[in-house]
């Protein structure tokens, strides 16, 4: 299996004035196509930051990261956004979703953004829609889901564009225990049924049994990586 | 897409959206209103004044401007004003004489402008006529006739009836002497007038000053003096082929026009002033907004939006603010402009003011495209200009950062 995610040597140095903050000190990472992974660590050990610069939203201060083999610390804003839209999704821990477009909206907003034709758009946003299990709640607008069903169209969104990979940095953190079952269920029976790559940063040990594999971070270094269950092959 | 997410957007604060668009329809309201009644009390103010004596325009002879003598006439003056006023927009020309005399009542004389008129013509161009306070004006067939102004008459100690003596030089330099008898006297409320003009008839007047077959000016008169403003390249075209030049109200009131364009730039600082304050509270408020969405659109980044495009939503949100507030601020001020330009306005303590200009006490506004659309138009332009600012803040936003709201 090839790395779809491939880091060599990541550094990330924030800079807060006159202060250097290391949040990143040298990563390696490979993560195979169709990975389901998870990574942990300490409040400050850099999961976020390292979702981040994988998800070209930063860059890093030193080292490569390549996606689909594509380096991409020295692609243009706008290639990164393209690059976004097309291969990989996003869910966050909250503010996820457009306010002031429905379920549906949210979802056909990226369908939008991808050209995709006005008539197959309604269809394919209620397909997705109806995979996470939203099927009826299609007009709400965010503010009247509860939390565990915005989570659940931010993953109907991020699947809508049919990404190579799905970052999600704290998912379940604003979840009650069964919502919080329910979305790592779906996220890996997507994993399952699709082959989309996820990377989940999570503290969560729910989300954590679910996994094949386990990254720990610590203080911006990778501590431990095991991977388990039948199918790790590669 | 863009639209409706921008629309939309508005609308998650109503309030502040319609305190926004509240602010800029009140001082596009305030813009349209001002501007189309100022632009109406110059306009009155101009015209009624220029109607008094000067006329809207006048042809002269070359060089009459600068030094206005007798001996610089125009020939076969009735001919010249009859093809003047075949020109569009010219309803009027009367031939004028120009002469200057020496005024005596017995033991008083006084130094006066002579003018001859021919009393039918001139009755379409100078509003003297409507202003004799005593006795009448000039008529066809009057010969000895003369009206003054009441100052003039009061100094020289005469009153309707009485006869006035008239000594000049002519033309040719010969001495010109005449009797007249006063016939009228008028007060036009300009003391430079009513201090220093005898009007005579034409004929009488070309008899006395040796001008025979000439006149030294011909006022120009319209329905408007916008009317004959636009007939200047035609005047020019019938002057310069009979060898006499064409003036328009500016040169010939220099005073008046400088003072209007003195009021008029005063006024646009202080329009200026409004405009920019209205863009300034407008651009505040949205980079409030976009401050306060700094998450929301480090998610849309995220997604894969491009930057560009999350700019140009806010500048679509800003435009749709200005085209709603200044539209409606069109619609307000145009609705009461027309209903004032119908009302008239009255403005207390002016009407004494006002009727010495022969001016009714009611003035009223007239809305024009441009007195309509130069506030609203001035507004829509800052604010987008101004929308530079958010657009760019958006524009430089880093996803991460922005996920971060920082
Ligand atoms: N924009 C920033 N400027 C300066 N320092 C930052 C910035 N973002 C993150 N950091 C620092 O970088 C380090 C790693 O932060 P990061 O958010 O990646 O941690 P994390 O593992 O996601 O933590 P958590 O579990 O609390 O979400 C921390 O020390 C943090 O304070
Ligand atoms: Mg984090």
């Amino acid at each position: 299996m090839s790395s779809i995610i491939q880091c060599r040597g990541v550094e990330k140095i924030y800079r807060q004035g006159d202060v250097e903050v290391p949040a990143l000190r040298g990563i390696d990472l490979d993560i195979q196509a169709g990975d389901f992974a998870t990574l942990s660590g300490p409040s400050g050990s850099g999961k976020t930051t390292l979702l981040s610069l994988i998800g070209g939203l930063d860059r890093p201060t030193g080292g490569e990261i390549s996606i689909d083999g594509e380096p991409i610390s020295g692609m243009p804003k706008a290639r990164l956004a393209d690059l976004r839209l097309h291969k990989i999704g996003f869910v966050f821990q909250t503010y996820s979703l457009i306010p002031v477009l429905s379920a549906l909206e949210n979802v056909e907003f990226i369908l939008r953004l991808l050209k995709v034709p006005p008539a197959e758009r309604g269809p394919r946003a209620r397909e997705v829609l109806r995979q996470v299990g939203l099927e009826g709640l299609e007009d709400r607008r965010p503010s009247r889901l509860s939390g565990g069903q915005q989570q659940r169209v931010a993953v109907a969104r991020a699947l809508a564009s049919r990404p190579a990979i799905v970052l999600a940095d704290e998912p379940t953190a604003n979840l009650d225990s069964q919502n919080a079952e329910e979305l790592i269920a779906l996220m890996a029976e997507l994993n399952a049924t699709s082959g989309i790559t996820f990377l989940i940063a999570t503290h969560d040990s729910r989300v954590i049994a679910h996994t094949r594999r386990h990254i720990e971070m610590t203080d911006g270094r990778i501590t431990a990586d095991e991977r388990r269950g039948a199918d790790i092959a590669a | 897409m863009l639209v409706a997410l921008a629309w939309r957007n508005l609308w998650r604060r109503p309030q502040r959206t319609i305190l926004s668009l509240l602010s800029i329809a009140l001082v596009s309201t305030l813009l349209v209103c001002v501007v189309s009644f100022q632009t109406a009390v110059y306009g009155v103010m101009k015209e009624t004044t220029l109607r008094i004596f000067t006329g809207y325009a006048q042809l002269q002879p070359l060089g009459y401007a600068d030094d206005p003598g007798l001996e610089r006439t125009i020939a076969r003056p009735e001919d010249l004003a009859r093809e003047a006023t075949m020109i569009d927009g010219v309803t009027a020309a009367a031939p004028r004489v120009n002469g200057f005399a020496i005024l005596a009542n017995g033991e008083r004389s006084y130094g006066a402008a002579v003018v001859g008129v021919d009393p039918a013509s001139e009755a379409q161009i100078s509003s003297i006529g409507s202003m004799i306070r005593e006795g009448r004006y000039l008529a066809p067939g009057d010969s000895d006739a003369a009206i003054l102004g009441d100052i003039l008459a009061r100094n020289l100690g005469v009153t309707v009836g009485s006869k006035v003596t008239v000594l000049g030089s002519g033309r040719d330099g010969s001495v010109s002497a005449d009797v007249l008898r006063v016939v009228g006297i008028y007060h036009s409320g300009i003391p430079e007038l009513d201090r220093s003009i005898l009007e005579m008839p034409l004929a009488r007047a070309q008899e006395t000053f040796a001008m025979s077959g000439f006149a030294n000016t011909i006022a120009l008169g319209g329905a408007t003096l916008e009317g004959v403003n636009n007939a200047m390249p035609a005047l020019q075209e019938l002057a310069r082929k009979q060898g006499v030049i064409v003036r328009d109200w500016g040169s010939m009131e220099p005073a008046m026009r400088d003072g209007i364009t003195l009021k008029i730039a005063t006024s646009m600082m202080f329009f200026l002033t409004l405009v920019v304050v209205v863009a300034f509270i407008i651009l505040n408020t949205l980079l409030m907004s976009v401050l306060e969405r700094t998450r929301e659109f480090g998610m849309l980044l995220a997604v894969g939006m491009q930057p560009h495009m999350i700019g140009r939503m806010v500048w679509i949100e800003l435009v749709g603010l200005a085209l709603v507030g200044c539209g409606a601020g069109l619609a307000i001020g145009g609705g009461i402009t027309l209903w004032l330009q119908h009302q008239g306005v009255l403005i207390p303590g002016m009407a004494d003011l006002l009727s010495q200009f022969g001016l009714p006490p009611r003035l009223y506004p007239a809305l024009s495209p441009l007195s309509a659309l130069i506030g609203p138009g001035a507004i829509f332009v800052a604010i987008l200009i101004g929308g530079i600012v958010p657009y760019l803040r958006v524009a430089r936003l880093t996803p991460a950062l922005a996920m971060r709201g920082a």
